[in-house]
């Protein structure tokens, strides 16, 4: 890369879509910095296509403003935006050479067949292509074309990339390795890269920051790890990563922690929103940490439990337990060496690990 | 074939076989095979007929000096003389006779004869006419294709489901009335006397001529043969990604370049097909030019065709007008397969 192309800010003012009486994107501000790497998670159908969209310009908002690089963008046609945009099956032109595909921008921008020669066979060369400049698309692997499609984006010199889950049709080891590569890019490049998914484990690793999407509204946006410790809302927490679940009351409610009944017992543990006692409540514990507790071993908190199941995952295995008839889960390092827990037990966590979230909807998968 | 009896069990195997068969020969080959031997053959004259008739001039001539001869020998006294003079004469001209019929039988009957000539029966103005067919069509080709394309482009990628199906719907309605009854409702419309006359002269403008000037086959050609244009542009352009357009349109190309760069190239097979299907059906039309023009503009090459079988009764020669515009289409096949980059596999999609 040249390294003369740098990101531009994105700031979404009450942006808002709707189509017919259906709200695809509710009222939203939002700002992504320069050269941020920004990815927008939720499940399919949340709105983050539309929001994505909404900045190439193939949507216009019903309400509201978006802004690049402190431009309005409202009206003004994807082909003069300063984005570029890397589609959900990549849309190379299966007709055209890769040397071709990667030109295509120069060519619609009149340069010279010879000067967008050079410059894709330079882009190619970056992405490890070069022997390939004239082969036709089917001819490439999938992880081939993904590079093809991302070279030919970058050579318009976008001041922002948005990625529309470029990498859910490729296999693990490949979509791991791209991942790596992405990050590499955006770093090397300073573009500012809008990456929607639905896949978290892509959003946690590769993004500076994370907005996690439900219903057309962003739950909340942070650091990987700030969604990850701290989700605001019982949405982000069941989305993001594994959780047990148990809802309950509030009973007393101190500044940071809070103790909330449940048909399991009493529980202390972190009150981020503020609840007050008799509010509706549930409580999020991480599979990670819960502990088995040894006998006579104290705990802020602890449960009987019986073990009914223990699924090995390689680095630790997850041991699955009923209790009051419902199902909880830890995750127990693997050292290899331990005997598995197996008929009653007690588990245990400590009050900061637990956290007690307002009722609200949770994510099914 | 052993795949074919493997899949389908020997009765049915065979039946499919047989009815391939009988397609083969009977709507491939024996139509084609019938007019070329046709063509290529001519009754004529035997050889050195032009003696023979003088040699039959001659022998009449004789005839008669026989006649003069037995009306002296009628006036002959000598009884016995008289008798076998005429008895002479009566011998000669049986002889004669016998030799005009058979002369005559061998002048009067054609032979088959194997010849090219029926080809070069096509003079300068019926080249003229062939000619003036091959570029009419072409350009109700290119009507056709600048008309559909757009239509096409817009029920296949741009309206909902339900708006493309009531413009498809309002595409195929009019082919359900007889291709003459419509070839008449045109020829009424555009008729001096006809509305779309009366409509110019609403505004202003003398009656136009559409008919004599033969504009009016152009306009009844491309009504009638629209949907053989649009269909395959249609089905083709489904086929298009329509992340590839909008990925054109993120990378900067104008409308323009969208079409000339990624739509066109995805729809040439499309393309190929409807310019094919229009260009012969076009150059074989026989009703639209002939009611269109009634006679009044130079015809069709069909029409011409058309007199050498049914007017001239010269189905030889009719035979070989038809094998040559056979060929024309032919060639106008491979080079539009070629022009496009098409081949027949595309085609056959």
């Amino acid at each position: 890369m040249t390294g003369q192309t740098t990101g531009k800010a994105i700031e979404l003012e009450q942006a808002a879509v709707h189509f017919g009486s259906f709200q695809a994107v509710h009222p939203t501000n939002l700002r992504i910095e320069p050269g941020e790497f920004f990815s927008i998670l939720g499940p399919s159908g949340c709105g983050k296509t539309t929001l994505l969209r909404l900045l190439s310009g193939f949507l216009d908002p019903t309400g509201g403003d978006v802004r690049i690089g402190g431009k309005s963008m409202v009206g003004i046609d994807p082909s003069i935006r300063p984005t570029a945009l890397i589609f959900q099956n990549l849309a190379l032109f299966p007709l055209m050479t890769i040397c071709e595909n990667v030109a295509f921008g120069l060519e619609m921008r009149g340069w010279t067949k010879a000067k967008r020669r050079a410059r894709a066979e330079e882009l190619l060369a970056t992405v490890a292509l070069s022997d390939h400049a004239g082969k036709m698309p089917a001819q490439l692997s999938g992880g081939q074309k993904q590079r093809v499609a991302i070279a030919r984006a970058l050579a318009v010199e976008p001041s922002v990339l948005l990625l529309d889950e470029p990498l859910s049709a490729l296999d693990l080891k490949l979509r791991q390795h791209m991942r790596a590569e992405l990050k590499q890019i955006q770093a090397r490049t300073g573009i500012t890269f809008v990456y929607i998914t639905h896949d978290q484990g892509e959003a946690l690793t590769m993004s500076n920051r994370v907005a996690v999407m439900n219903r057309g509204r962003i739950m909340q946006t942070g650091t990987p790890d700030d969604v990850y410790d701290r989700p605001d809302s019982a949405f982000v927490a069941t989305f993001v990563g594994e959780m047990n679940a148990v809802d309950g009351k509030v009973v007393t409610a101190l500044d940071r922690v809070a103790l909330v009944e449940t048909p399991l017992g009493r529980f202390r543990a972190a009150n981020p929103k503020g609840l007050g006692p008799g509010d509706e409540a549930i409580l999020f514990v991480r599979p990670e940490k819960m502990r088995l507790l040894n006998a006579g071993e104290d705990e802020d908190n602890s449960i009987a439990a019986r073990v009914t199941r223990r699924d090995m995952e390689g680095a630790w295995s997850t041991v699955v337990a009923q209790a009051e008839g419902r199902e909880l889960r830890l995750h127990l390092p693997h050292s290899g060496r331990d005997t598995p827990p197996s008929g009653e037990v007690t588990l245990g966590f400590s009050a900061d690990a637990g956290v007690i979230l307002p009722k609200g909807e949770m994510s099914d998968d | 074939m052993t795949r074919l009896f493997r899949a389908f069990g020997a009765p049915l195997a065979s039946v499919i076989l047989l009815l391939s068969g009988v397609w083969i020969l009977g709507l491939i080959a024996a139509p084609q095979l019938i007019m070329i031997e046709q063509s290529l053959w001519r009754m004529e004259r035997p050889e050195g007929s032009a003696e023979i008739s003088v040699q039959i001039d001659g022998l009449y001539n004789r005839l008669d000096v026989i006649g003069l001869d037995r009306s002296a020998a009628e006036s002959e006294t000598d009884a016995a003389k008289r008798e076998t003079e005429l008895a002479a004469l009566a011998a000669e001209e049986a002889a004669i006779k016998a030799e005009i019929a058979v002369l005559e039988e061998k002048e009067s009957t054609p032979v088959k004869a194997y010849t090219l000539d029926n080809f070069g029966q096509l003079g300068s103005a019926h080249l003229a006419i062939f000619a003036k067919t091959i570029v009419a069509s072409l350009a109700v080709s290119a009507i056709a294709l600048v008309v559909c394309y757009p239509i096409a482009y817009a029920v296949a990628k741009l309206e909902t489901p339900r708006t493309a199906a009531a413009i498809m719907l309002a595409l195929v309605i009019p082919y359900a009335i007889n291709e003459l009854l419509r070839i008449f409702a045109w020829q009424m419309i555009l008729n001096n006397n006809g509305p779309a006359n009366a409509l110019l002269g609403l505004l202003g403008f003398d009656p136009v001529p559409f008919l004599d000037s033969g504009a009016g086959v152009f306009v009844a050609m491309v009504y009638a043969y629209i949907l053989f244009m649009v269909f395959p542009l249609y089905n083709v352009l489904e086929t298009l990604d329509s992340n590839q357009v909008e990925a054109a349109r993120d990378l900067g190309a104008s409308t323009w370049q969208i079409h000339r760069r990624v739509v066109i190239p995805h729809a040439r097979p499309g393309i190929a097909v409807g310019c094919i299907m229009t260009f012969m059906l076009s150059a074989g039309s026989y009703a639209v030019p002939y009611i269109m023009t009634r006679g009044t503009a130079a015809p069709w090459f069909t029409q011409l065709i058309y007199n050498r079988f049914f007017e001239a009764t010269n189905w030889n020669v009719g035979a070989a007008y038809a094998l040559s515009l056979l060929a024309v289409c032919t060639v106008f096949i491979f080079l539009m397969m070629r022009l496009l980059k098409v081949s027949l596999k595309d085609i056959a999609k």
